[in-house]
């Protein structure tokens, strides 16, 4: 009974934040509020999640959502984990590197996307400037689905990349350095040890850096919303700006807060994924033959 | 003796009426000025400093408090709906862009202004800028500045403007071959509401109409599938430039203002700015209504902004008396001057001295006659986001014009269907 | 595999490949930021020799043993393997095993992976990895452990799983970093002549680095002392504590610790506690100021002329009792006072 009085605070701070808001939203998805009806909340039953299932703008959205956070996410893991071995090592300056590395994640987004549009700019940007010195002809970044695509990824790997460096440059000291010293002195590589010690031994910060920048990932807003807003022909429109243009744009309430309801099943679906692939890889290990 | 109490009585009165005068007088030095509260986009905030400041010095009951939204029209509405969601809004006023007009009527946000203004409030308007103000017989807005789309052209490249989608293109293909200039024409084809503009234009240029009234709200027209195919072209055949795609008005502007390229389709207010020191086609642009096919109208997007009175406003009276004065003959006279805004009253187009000064307000009253509205719908935003969609996707080069105007009108019906509107329903807009 | 528990027969079978080897480390330096911490060190240990580096701690021993094993550069001298030099060679080719003091096992590994992952490295067929594992689990006593995480074992058979991991290399040198420094006590008591047996008598040379001189004598054949990155004196157990070169080893080997009487000529003289005899006339007169139980014997604490002396006796000496003790002329070490040397 005290560990349950104990625990009301935090109990009662995750009923508001989190399942107030939640049971909310699943209200709002049954019902029909939009500017159409005068902003008055009308129950229509399964009417909005019908739409939702045929909906084939949100399923073009959540794939086009998934594939950026996929890329992105997978990107910056692999040049996290690069900058983070570069940081790791001794070496004079490095102090003012770790430093400058950490700049473009402390750059709010809406700041860093008007400054990635530019630089996508054609044809005056400075991608632009560039080839047209090379002699190349221009490239619409922004203006052709692929390469807007391309630069939305770009421009999210730049920014968060430093935060996943960050993190796994934390795992990267906790690792003691005699598990090196003992791998060389038994014939081991470096390259060796990366894949037999430090990746196995990061793999619970992975798992961190993967949940954080998944979730974050996969409710990508004013980074898209800023460089490319959604376009050309939706082709970088995310669900979160979806659901945002259903409720700020076209007034209907009901049905952004369906759209916001999927995709939270679709993360809870893939948090679920990384939970249990997290769950069998900390399994004991097997032995291998 | 009667005499006498008829003076004492005279005396009295006097007495009364002069201290009750007095006591008027001084309630109504003391009572607190009635302050009105007005968003807006943060250029319209700027270009009205002037007209504030001289409002709040001449009058003692009513203060402006103007709130100086954001520059974008998007995020001005972002900023007002949020605030209006939360309930009681914080503004009396709102500075509206002509699309929002139906919306926020629909949702409940804005009060007519018949009350105050009376049934001929429209009436000193030009018949261009009197459109998009009234749903279902009530008014709801008052235009403060027009807008209209407008072809600007190259008048030391060529004699006269083209008129038609072939000359356009043919002119473009010409000066291009003979390496005048990079592009032909440079427009909005950005997934964003200015393409719809642009779109709205060309629709009814090669003889349709985008609205309400056909089926798919006038997508599913062979002329609405012509004008789309016509920007696919454009970028296809390389008269407009592939970034074009992600053009908004400044790319546009900056490409054309560089002397890239032959046509451009803007605003008034790039007049201004293409005039200017530095730009490349200083004294060499004219300007000129959108293209179109032979026997069908030269179209012009109507842009306007206007005040609303916001549902929630503790002191409309008030609300309405700034509404007046800022809408009014001397506030246009001075954004006319001073910023190069067009006006929406006739008595402005038809003064000489202003038209001495402003020599282009003839041209731009004839393009304000031609002004298209987009839909009064209150659904409008979504319907204008189901066509950007499959225009973006055409001018980047996916897909069929035809199809994708199909899908369009499709998209546009099921809408209007799940909403409860009459699909080919006639507009009830009356003006 | 059925395998004798005989631990002899067992560490041959680990060590079967391996070809006698000795060991010379000739003016031995390492230095950081110009500050030597190793200044010259000359040593030789012999195939199937123990040396303990003994010394207090930052005397440099483990240093030693980091630039032998290659984890640390050598700034001068040489390392001879079997008349090989080997000091700028790669760790990994050195052929050298080390224990770690942290032992340095792999936690996300299982005590069998943990010792088959070097093997697995240097080409070892699976079945041979097989047989050499399932070898010096048995040697350890850690068969029925094999499938344990680090984390899942006491420090004791933590320490069994990196010697194990040593062994498996076949190395040509064993490097021991304070393996027993994380241990208690009592078990440190126990695992004694377990390592002796496995250390000594094989045919590569071991270094074991501590700090205990108790540990080094119960361990290794011989013991070098080092002393702020020089070596000191280097000999059985036996020699340093009867023939301790300088003041420092005097000093340094042998519990309770020698006293030292400094003489009128500029020498001192070098008395273990355990010599002192108490004598009826002669000698020095003391007084008992404190004493300590040790069992057997008892340690007590004098005041003398020449200052304070440590007496272990058999006898019972009460506090404040007044004494005169003596020793034998053979028992006394004599050393220059200036240079700290044997004289």
């Amino acid at each position: 009974m005290s560990a349950l009085l104990l625990m009301a605070p935090a109990l009662l701070l995750l009923l508001v934040v989190f399942v107030w808001p939640l049971l909310d939203y699943a209200w709002l998805s049954l019902q029909a509020q939009s500017v159409f009806t005068g902003l008055e909340a009308v129950p229509v039953g399964t009417l909005n999640w019908q739409r939702l299932l045929v909906d084939g703008r949100f399923w073009q959205d959540a794939w086009q959502t998934l594939r950026f956070a996929a890329v992105s996410v997978a990107l910056e893991l692999v040049a996290g984990l690069a900058i983070a071995l570069l940081l790791h090592q001794r070496w004079r300056g490095r102090g003012v590197v770790r430093g400058l590395a950490l700049l473009p994640w402390a750059l709010p987004t809406t700041v860093m996307a008007l400054g990635w549009r530019w630089i996508f700019n054609d044809p005056y940007g400075p991608i632009n400037g560039l080839l047209q010195l090379l002699g190349l002809a221009t490239l619409p970044f922004l203006a052709a689905p692929e390469l807007a695509w391309l630069a939305t990824v770009v421009a999210d790997v730049w920014k968060t990349t430093p935060f996943v460096a960050l993190l796994l440059l934390a795992g990267l000291q906790m690792i003691p350095d005699d598990l090196y010293e003992a791998f060389a002195l038994e014939g081991g590589t470096p390259w060796q040890g990366l894949w037999r010690i430090t990746l196995p031994l990061l793999r619970p910060y992975i798992f961190i850096v993967l949940l954080f920048r998944l979730a974050q990932a996969l409710g990508v807003f004013d980074l898209i919303a800023v460089l490319t807003g959604g376009g050309p022909a939706s082709s970088t429109e995310s669900l979160a700006l979806y659901a945002y243009l259903n409720a700020m744009r076209f007034l209907d309430f009901g049905y952004s807060a369906t759209v916001m309801l999927g995709m939270f099943l679709l993360l809870l679906a893939g948090a679920g994924g990384l939970l249990l692939w997290r769950r069998q890889t900390d399994a004991p290990q097997e032995v291998r033959p | 003796m009667r005499g006498a109490s008829r003076r004492r009585l005279t005396a009295i009165g006097l007495g009364l009426g002069l201290s009750l005068a007095i006591g008027l007088l001084s309630w109504a030095w003391a009572r607190p000025a009635a302050v009105v509260r007005v968003l807006m986009p943060a250029p319209f905030a700027d270009a009205t400093a002037d007209l504030v400041a001289t409002f709040n010095r001449s009058h003692r009951d009513v203060r402006i408090a103007v709130t100086r939204g954001p520059f974008e029209t998007d995020a001005v509405s972002d900023l007002a709906i949020s605030s209006l969601l939360l309930g009681d809004s914080p503004y009396d006023l709102l500075l509206m862009d002509v699309t929002w007009t139906a919306k926020y009527a629909a949702a409940g946000w804005l009060q007519p202004l018949d009350p105050w203004l009376g049934p001929d409030a429209l009436e000193p308007l030009v018949s261009g800028a009197r459109a998009g103000n009234r749903i279902d017989g009530r008014l709801y807005r008052l235009p403060l500045v027009a807008d209209m789309g407008l072809l600007y052209w190259r008048t030391d490249l060529m004699e006269a403007p083209p008129r038609t989608p072939d000359d356009l293109v043919a002119i473009s293909r010409r000066l291009q071959e003979q390496g005048k200039v990079r592009w032909g024409y440079v427009w909005q084809g950005r997934q964003y509401e200015g393409l719809s503009c642009v779109a709205l234009e060309l629709i009814a240029g090669f003889g349709g109409h985008w609205g309400p009234g056909e089926a798919g709200f006038g997508l599913a027209s062979p002329a609405a599938a012509r004008a789309a195919g016509w920007l696919q072209q454009l970028v296809r055949e390389g008269i407009s430039p592939p970034a074009v795609a992600n053009f908004a008005e400044p790319e546009a502007l900056q490409s054309f203002e560089a002397g890239e390229a032959a046509f451009l389709r803007n605003w008034p207010y790039a007049w201004q700015e293409l005039q200017r020191q530095g730009s490349a086609v200083a004294g060499k642009v004219g300007i000129t209504t959108m293209v179109a096919e032979p026997g069908q109208p030269h179209a012009a997007t109507q842009g306007s902004w206007g005040f609303s009175l916001l549902a929630g406003s503790p002191h409309p009276d008030a609300a309405a008396t700034v509404l007046q004065a800022l809408t009014g003959e001397a506030s246009q006279r001075q954004l006319v001057r001073r910023y190069g805004y067009t006006p929406t009253l006739t008595a402005l187009f038809d003064d000489p001295e202003l038209v001495a000064e402003r020599p282009l307000l003839p041209e731009l009253r004839q393009a304000l006659e031609q002004a298209v509205l987009r839909p009064l719908n209150p659904g409008y935003a979504q319907l204008s986001d189901i066509l950007q969609r499959q225009l973006s996707a055409l001018i980047t080069g996916r897909g069929d014009p035809a199809l994708a105007m199909a899908r369009a009108a499709r998209e546009s019906d099921l809408l209007l269907r799940a909403s409860g509107q009459e699909v080919g329903a006639q507009p009830k807009e009356v003006s | 595999m059925t395998h004798t528990s005989d631990p002899a027969t067992a560490t041959a079978t680990a060590k079967e490949h391996t070809t006698a080897t000795s060991l010379r480390l000739e003016g031995l330096c390492r230095r950081i930021g110009g500050r030597p911490i190793l200044d010259g060190i000359n040593l030789e240990v012999a195939a199937g020799e123990c040396l303990a580096l003994l010394g207090p701690s930052g005397c440099g021993k483990s240093t030693v043993l980091r630039v032998i094993a290659g984890l640390d550069p050598c700034d001068g001298g040489r390392i001879l393997l079997d008349g090989r030099d080997i000091s700028q060679q790669k760790p990994a080719r050195r052929r050298v095993a080390m224990v770690f003091q942290s032992y340095a096992l792999y936690p996300h590994l299982s005590v069998e992976r943990n010792l088959s992952l070097g093997m697995e490295l240097r080409g070892v067929d699976p079945e041979q990895r097989e047989r050499e594992l399932a070898a010096v689990l048995e040697l350890l006593q850690l068969s029925a452990l094999r499938r344990r995480r680090p984390s899942e074992l006491s420090g004791g058979q933590r320490q069994r799983v990196a010697l194990a991991r040593a062994l498996l290399r076949k190395p040509q040198l064993m490097l021991l970093d304070e393996p027993m420094s994380n241990l208690d006590a009592q078990l440190r008591e126990e695992l004694r002549p377990q390592l002796r047996t496995i250390l000594c008598g094989g045919r590569a040379p071991a270094i074991y680095v501590t700090h205990d001189q108790q540990e080094a004598m119960g361990i290794a054949d011989r013991i070098a002392v080092l002393q702020e990155g020089r070596l000191q004196q280097c000999g059985t157990p036996q020699e340093l504590y009867q023939h301790p070169a300088n003041l420092f080893v005097a000093g340094f080997i042998g519990r309770p610790q020698i006293n030292l009487l400094p003489q009128g000529d500029g020498t001192v003289v070098g008395i273990r506690p355990e010599h002192l005899r108490a004598v009826d006339e002669g000698g020095l007169a003391v007084r008992v100021r404190s004493r300590e139980w040790h069992g057997a014997s008892q340690l007590l604490l004098l005041e003398s002329a020449q200052g304070p002396l440590r007496w272990t006796c058999d006898g019972n000496q009460t506090l404040g009792d007044d004494l005169r003790l003596g020793w034998e002329r053979r028992h006394e070490h004599r050393f220059e006072q200036a240079s700290g040397e044997r004289c």
